[in-house]
């Protein structure tokens, strides 16, 4: 293997926000009133891995599912950073839930062979559920850290890193491979020079179907065939408020009462 | 004035109404000053009262009683002028067409009719909902169609398609009299007598009050993208401007900044500017019908740069990402502002632009002072700020200045290519300009305004 790491970072073609309109007849995104461009938390990923290759040294790989024209976000990516790329495109992808997303990506990244570290994006701007990280590390079983708004160490073997988690920030350190998904704070994207860009548009990149990653026996997993998920309706969720609630006592009491009130929640038996 | 200010006040309500007369100081704060630093910025004057009309004929009704009272009246815009311009700086009217906004578009001549109160972020998000632009952008939206015309504002975007008179087509405007003249019109040529149009562009409120203006624009071309390149030094930034220009490409515009202002900027604003490489630094928007023709631009633009050993440039392609460069290079002036004294807008012949840094470089070190520059290289325009030395302005601004504009004057520029004269600068054009010219000038504002009631003591005095 080449000195350095082996990065792969995942990236989702978007509508960009600014332009988009919402077809509110079909109560959906109109993603044809709008260029598409990289999800803007997949830049802080790019960057993640741009900086570390810099650091330690290596190859960063993006791969991303989506139709013929995510082709454009990649070449965008390679432009900012990275070396290699992978589209995803097969009509039968098509019509994914989280989980057939994951599954699909996680089998693109086997196929690309030994890697140490994954990096996405905390969430995207359209889909908005941030399950794809964590859930492409658990298909792949290996750690990941989410919601990382800063790396505080990187070496050829781990990375230390800091993730914000509610109100609390987490140092974590993890051995590779692993995953990490990472927010805005994380750093600042850079801009492509002109001789990337120019290279970008020059770069091959490969184009992997169903065939490309798994017998066809198990084609079940991927696209809308793979995906249990099943929007019945979509409306914004009212906030409620948390209550706290202060249990008072020696420690053999507080246990005993959070027990009890734990139970009566059915949140434990 | 010849009337008493309650009865002035009467009048004015019968013509507007009640709700848009302001006579209560506490109520026209904000019309009593503009952008300009306050260490040069010129006082209001006491006993004011504040008008808004909703139209042309109220204007005219105005003018004409302020006209017969012999009562100053002080046309204001957006008040985001940068010499005082606005200020009403006598007894007298402050006359705000804030009401007067609406925006005609009309696709078929690549035109819009625009009032005189509606703001430049008005114009540019009617015009993008079209699918036209408007290009010029001289920093803050809130600027007026008035003013901006009244100013003859440029702006970054000048190089390519020309400062504000390059746009204006056409003009309602009302006389000191209260008469009511349409200059121009939907017109690509017009030769019919002399051009009083021109006249009225950059009178700076001195001459008439601008009610209603017809303006060109252009398709909105579907891509862009603003390109950031680095260079070893002031000079080798500035001679690549006249690289550029020869190479055939023509930017919308070409900015010069330097690291220290645009991370003041940055840091301003909450961002970070993305290129750190090099003393010096052009900021260049270009605009094309396709990709390729961008990249291929450019190609040109680089090749031009790199034969005076520029650094790799950078592009900002995504809109958000252009606003974000944009936006950092507009705030330069607010980020430097609570430690400035006066903002310098010289101009002279492109290809001189690199003596005037020099000039510049030579005034700063006689005095011992920090003169940050930046500027709209492309047009041979350079800002240069004079900063409170140690939180103070004291004698060493007048002879910076005097220095500065004579300069400028040697090497055949101006001294205002944009901002204008306004009430800071009077004696300043006074001494840069032949004695003929000058009184020329005095009859023309004679001849339209003889009570000299409209913007007094601006200009020309
Ligand atoms: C029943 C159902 C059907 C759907 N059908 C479609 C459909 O036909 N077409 C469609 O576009 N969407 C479809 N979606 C939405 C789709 O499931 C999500 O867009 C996708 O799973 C990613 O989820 P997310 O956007 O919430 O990503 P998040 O989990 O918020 O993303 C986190 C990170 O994961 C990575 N990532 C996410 N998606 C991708 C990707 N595609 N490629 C590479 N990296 C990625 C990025 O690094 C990203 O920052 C469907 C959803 C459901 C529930
Ligand atoms: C951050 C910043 C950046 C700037 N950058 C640039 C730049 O790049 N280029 C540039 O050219 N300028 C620039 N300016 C200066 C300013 O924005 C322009 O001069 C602008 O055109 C002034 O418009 P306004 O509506 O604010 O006018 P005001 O300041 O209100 O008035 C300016 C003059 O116009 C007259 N006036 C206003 N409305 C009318 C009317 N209806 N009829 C007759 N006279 C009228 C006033 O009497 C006054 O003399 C900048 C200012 C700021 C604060």
């Amino acid at each position: 293997m080449s000195k350095g790491l082996k990065i792969v970072v995942l990236v989702k073609q978007v509508p960009d926000i600014e332009k988009v309109r919402f077809d509110y007849e079909k109560g959906r995104l109109d993603r044809s009133s709008a260029e598409a461009v990289i999800n803007p938390f997949d830049l802080n990923a790019l960057e993640a891995a741009a900086q570390i290759k810099e650091k330690i040294g290596g190859v960063v790989t993006v791969v991303s599912m989506g139709p013929e024209q995510a082709e454009d976000a990649l070449r965008d990516a390679l432009a900012r950073g990275a070396d290699e790329a992978v589209l995803l495109s097969d009509l039968r992808f098509a019509g994914a839930d989280t989980l057939a997303t994951s599954y699909t990506l996680s089998c693109a990244v086997r196929k690309l062979g030994a890697f140490d570290l994954i990096v996405c994006g905390e969430k995207t701007i359209d889909g908005d559920t941030a399950q794809v990280g964590p859930e492409v590390a658990e298909f792949l079983g290996i750690p990941h850290v989410a919601y990382v708004n800063e790396i505080l160490d990187v070496s050829i073997a781990e990375i230390t890193v800091k993730s914000r988690l509610d109100k609390d920030n987490y140092v974590v350190k993890m051995c590779f491979p692993g995953l990490i998904t990472v927010t805005k704070d994380a750093n600042v994207p850079r801009l492509p020079t002109l001789k990337d860009k120019l290279r970008s548009r020059k770069a091959e990149i490969a184009i992997w179907g169903v065939g490309d990653l798994t017998s066809l026996d198990e084609k079940q997993f991927f696209g809308l065939q793979g995906s249990p998920t099943w929007v019945a309706r979509v409306f914004a969720p009212t906030s409620g408020k948390k209550k706290g609630q202060i249990v008072e006592g020696t420690p053999e009491e507080k246990a005993r009462k959070v027990a009890e009130i734990l139970i009566k929640l059915g949140a434990s038996q | 004035m010849n009337v008493s200010e309650d009865a002035l006040a009467q009048e004015l309500v019968s013509i507007v109404g009640k709700e848009w007369v302001v006579t209560e100081r506490e109520y026209m704060l904000s019309y009593l000053q503009d952008e300009t630093p306050e260490p040069v910025r010129p006082k209001a004057a006491s006993n004011l009262i504040l008008v808004k009309p909703i139209s042309t004929s109220e204007v005219s009704e105005i003018l004409k009683t302020a006209n017969q009272a012999r009562v100053p009246v002080f046309p204001v815009g957006g008040r985001t002028g940068l010499v005082g311009a606005c200020v009403p700086t006598e007894p007298g009217v402050i006359l705000s067409l804030e009401r007067m906004k609406r925006l005609e578009i009309d696709r078929d001549n690549l035109m819009v009719v625009a009032e005189a109160g509606a703001t430049l972020g008005d114009l540019l998000r009617a015009c993008d909902e079209a699918g036209l632009f408007f290009p010029p952008h001289p920093g803050d939206e809130g600027a007026q169609v008035g003013g901006l015309i009244a100013t003859n504002a440029g702006g970054v975007r000048a190089v390519k398609y020309g400062v504000m008179r390059n746009y204006v087509k056409g003009a309602e405007v009302v006389l000191a009299t209260g008469e009511v003249l349409n200059l121009g019109g939907k017109l690509i040529k017009d030769n019919a007598g002399y051009n009083l149009l021109h006249l009225v562009i950059g009178s700076e409120g001195t001459l008439c009050v601008i009610t209603k203006a017809t303006i060109r624009l252009h398709p909105k071309s579907e891509h862009s993208v603003t390109v950031v390149v680095p260079f070893n030094g002031r000079h080798e930034a500035l001679q690549a401007v006249q690289k550029i220009l020869l190479s055939g490409v023509v930017p919308l515009a070409i900015e010069y900044v330097e690291p220290d202002e645009i991370n003041l900027s940055a840091a301003h604003l909450n961002e970070k500017w993305p290129v750190q490489a090099g003393r010096a630094q052009l900021l260049i928007i270009l605009n094309a019908e396709s990709e390729e023709e961008l990249l291929v631009a450019c190609e040109k633009l680089s090749a031009a740069c790199s034969e005076i050993g520029a650094g790799e440039p950078v592009l900002a392609e995504t809109r958000e990402e252009q606003d974000k460069v944009l936006r950092i290079r507009s705030n330069i002036y607010t980020a430097l502002k609570p430690q400035l004294v006066d903002i310098l807008d010289v101009t002279v012949p492109p290809s001189n632009l690199g003596d005037l840094m020099d000039a510049v470089e030579r005034i700063a070190a006689k005095h011992g002072v920090h003169l940050p520059v930046y500027g709209h290289a492309g047009d041979g325009n350079l800002h240069v700020h004079v900063m409170k030395e140690e939180g103070k302005a004291s004698d060493y601004v007048a002879k910076v200045k005097k220095e500065i504009y004579e300069a400028g004057v040697r090497l055949g520029g101006v001294i205002t290519g944009e901002h204008g004269v306004g009430a800071i600068r009077t004696q300043e054009l006074t001494t840069a300009t032949d004695e003929k010219e000058l009184s020329l000038m005095r009859g023309i504002k004679r001849l339209f305004d003889p009570n000299n009631i409209l913007n007094p003591g601006k200009v020309i005095t």
